[in-house]
């Protein structure tokens, strides 16, 4: 009897997990599924029935998001940037995190603080004088403004990330590179950065989520409509009046069905990467 | 080939209050095999970092046949080196392992292939060539590792305990493997350990460090048989030596060390050495195999008894290990007996102490005194 019990026992305790769980799934997917819902019904029937079922499904609203409201502009702008930012600041953030890591140099905890600094610092607390130095130098209202503002914001979480993962690379690897002749970059490019590999991995993929959904950077150093990028494209729909819900969903779809699709085929390699270092 | 030459070698880390490597000399000869013994924290193992040229050294000089390579970097020095870990690079095949250092020197790759081959073959790594790392045994990451100095055709080896990390029984295996490539290719070689077997074992001459410094150099059975102070006569020997507090009682005749209560003659011919040292404190030293349950026939004059209460038995298989305790007296001592042994803990023996075997130390000094 003891035994039978048991696993009934244990079904009965998992019950309040899968309670939260389910209600964590509601809380968190279900207003994307109804931003789905919404991408595909007309404004009118959306006031109608906000809650209603996508019957039929106006799949034209798509192509007119895409073509008639400029969102092709906005994805390429965005895909441009971001594509830019992301490579960018990997490659410069995974440099200075193998020297950080490797390299015991006079003034390194100080290089250290003042990058990872940038960690702590609200977005809202940098944006003026940002906005004030882009249009000193002429780079406000362009996309490369923009590329060297996600790329100089970046750096510290990238940084952070890889410099944690490349420092448990034993010294070792790097000492017998050494030996065998290579120089300080070819040891980074032949033995950090292959094995660093997943880190790397999960920095751009982090990197890329987030840019790709930038929204604060982007309002206030872009203003022409042509270099906007996606998540400024939803003010394509909103009058000083009243907003186009149906086409905001639709162009909030465009703009999130690219990262729900990168995310779904690689979160595990990401957190793998994300957890390399907090376990020995 | 090449012979390496080390003069008052020194580092000293920042803030340290002790350097860890103190003005530390020796000299491998070319094709000498050289070991350097010590336990943990002594500074072999910075010693030969900074041989290869992986740490920077703050005094001294380190020459390679005559020429000081202080300032040469580690690629410019010809010497391939073996580390502990393996080094073994996990994204690579164990074939670009072992090519991975010729394809920097612009050695070309038909003859990358012919040597990468040539050594496999010799390590018994041709069935893993295309493997990598994580897929092969402890025992076979060994070998590639080894395969990569190899490789290399250097001037030196160094080997930095590099069976560390291995079992027991597959430490044996490869140390024989290890002896065997070092007889059969013959490149200088200096092979840092801890373990007092390996040393003892491969070594054509040993280096036996203690905090920073140098102790003694010699042939490992000269090292054993004549321990320069109390830390080799420990170090080396397991069990280590035993050592006991006694008074040095010389006159014209005979020397004399007593010991709780019992007087030790020492060999003839001591008493005019140790006639200074009349009077003063030395240690005793015994190593745990030339104390007996009873002197061997025809012996008896070269043998001191010495009362002792058994305090513990442990057999071992192959023979027994007493521990004891002299009468009238705290301290302990190890004595290496027969298994047949029918000795239990509390019995009261009189051991026989071979007088040829005793060493002497200074026990303000530690050394040894001769």
């Amino acid at each position: 009897m003891g035994a039978t019990a048991r696993p009934g026992f244990e079904r009965v305790r998992r019950i309040p997990l899968v309670l939260f769980a389910a209600l964590y799934t509601v809380l968190a997917g279900g207003p994307l599924l109804w931003v789905a819902s919404m991408s595909l019904r007309t404004t009118a029937e959306i006031f109608k029935d906000p809650y209603g079922f996508p019957w039929p499904a106006h799949w034209e609203k798509f192509a007119d998001a895409w073509f008639k409201s400029n969102y092709h502009a906005y994805f390429w702008n965005s895909a441009v940037v971001v594509v830019s930012a992301v490579a960018l600041v990997t490659v410069v953030g995974a440099m200075a995190a193998h020297c950080l890591a490797r390299y015991g140099f006079r003034g390194s905890r100080l290089v250290r603080f003042l990058i990872l600094s940038g960690l702590i610092l609200p977005p809202q607390l940098v944006i003026l004088a940002l906005f004030q130095i882009l249009l000193d130098i002429g780079l406000y209202n362009t996309l490369t403004g923009l590329v060297v503002v996600y790329v100089a914001t970046h750096i510290a979480i990238t940084v952070y990330i890889l410099e944690g993962f490349f420092a448990q690379i034993p010294q070792d690897l790097f000492d017998a590179a050494r030996m065998d002749g290579y120089s300080d970059f070819e040891i980074f490019w032949r033995v950090t950065v292959p094995i660093g590999a997943p880190a790397i991995f999960t920095a751009v993929t982090l990197n890329f989520i987030v840019l790709w959904n930038e929204f604060l950077f982007a309002v206030v150093l872009l203003t022409d409509d042509d270099k906007r990028t996606l998540p400024l494209g939803i003010m394509h729909f909103t009058g000083s009046h009243q907003l186009d819900v149906g086409m905001a969903a639709t162009g909030l779809m465009i703009a999130i069905v690219p990262i729900v699709v990168l995310y779904a085929l690689f979160s595990e390699t990401m957190i793998k990467g994300m957890t390399a270092g907090a376990v020995r | 080939m090449a012979a390496i030459s080390v003069e008052k070698l020194c580092k000293r880390y920042p803030g340290a209050a002790v350097p860890a490597v103190d003005e530390v000399s020796f000299t491998v000869a070319d094709r000498e095999f050289m070991v350097l013994l010590g336990p943990s924290g002594c500074g072999k193992s910075t010693v030969l970092r900074m041989i290869a040229g992986l740490e920077p050294i703050t005094s001294g000089t380190v020459s390679i046949d005559g020429r000081i390579v202080n300032q040469t970097p580690a690629k410019s020095r010809d010497i391939a080196m073996v580390f502990q870990s393996y080094a073994l690079y996990p994204h690579m095949t164990v074939y670009d392992n072992l090519a991975f250092g010729l394809r920097r020197r612009d050695v070309g790759r038909a003859e990358i292939a012919r040597r990468v081959r040539a050594a496999a073959g010799k390590l018994g790594l041709t069935e893993f060539l295309e493997r990598k790392p994580h897929a092969l045994s402890g025992g076979q990451r060994q070998r590639v590792a080894l395969g990569r100095a190899i490789v290399r055709d250097p001037r030196v080896f160094l080997f930095d305990e590099p069976l560390s990390n291995l079992d027991a029984a597959l430490r044996v295996t490869t140390r024989n493997e290890l002896i065997r490539q070092q007889q059969e290719i013959g490149t200088t070689s200096i092979y840092v350990t801890h373990d007092q077997v390996e040393a003892m074992t491969m070594g054509h001459r040993i280096c036996i460090m203690n905090r920073g410094r140098v102790v003694q150099i010699g042939k490992p059975l000269d090292v054993y048989r004549q321990p320069a102070d109390t830390f080799v006569a420990r170090f080396l020997g397991n069990p280590p030596m035993n050592l006991l507090p006694a008074t040095l009682e010389v006159d014209d005749a005979r020397a004399v060390a007593r010991l709780a209560g019992v007087a030790v003659a020492l060999p003839l011919g001591a008493s005019s050495s140790l006639a200074p040292r009349a009077g003063r404190e030395i240690l005793l030293g015994i190593r745990p195999e030339d104390l007996y349950e009873a002197p061997p026939p025809g012996t008896r004059e070269s043998f001191a008894p010495l009362p002792a209460r058994v305090v513990a038995v442990e057999p071992l298989g192959a023979e027994t290990l007493l521990m004891l305790s002299p009468e009238g007296s705290a301290d302990e001592l190890i004595a290496r007996v027969g298994r047949e042994t029918a000795l239990r803990s509390g019995d009261r023996i009189e051991l026989a102490l071979d007088t040829r075997a005793v060493h002497l130390f200074d026990a303000a000094t530690t050394r040894a005194i001769r």
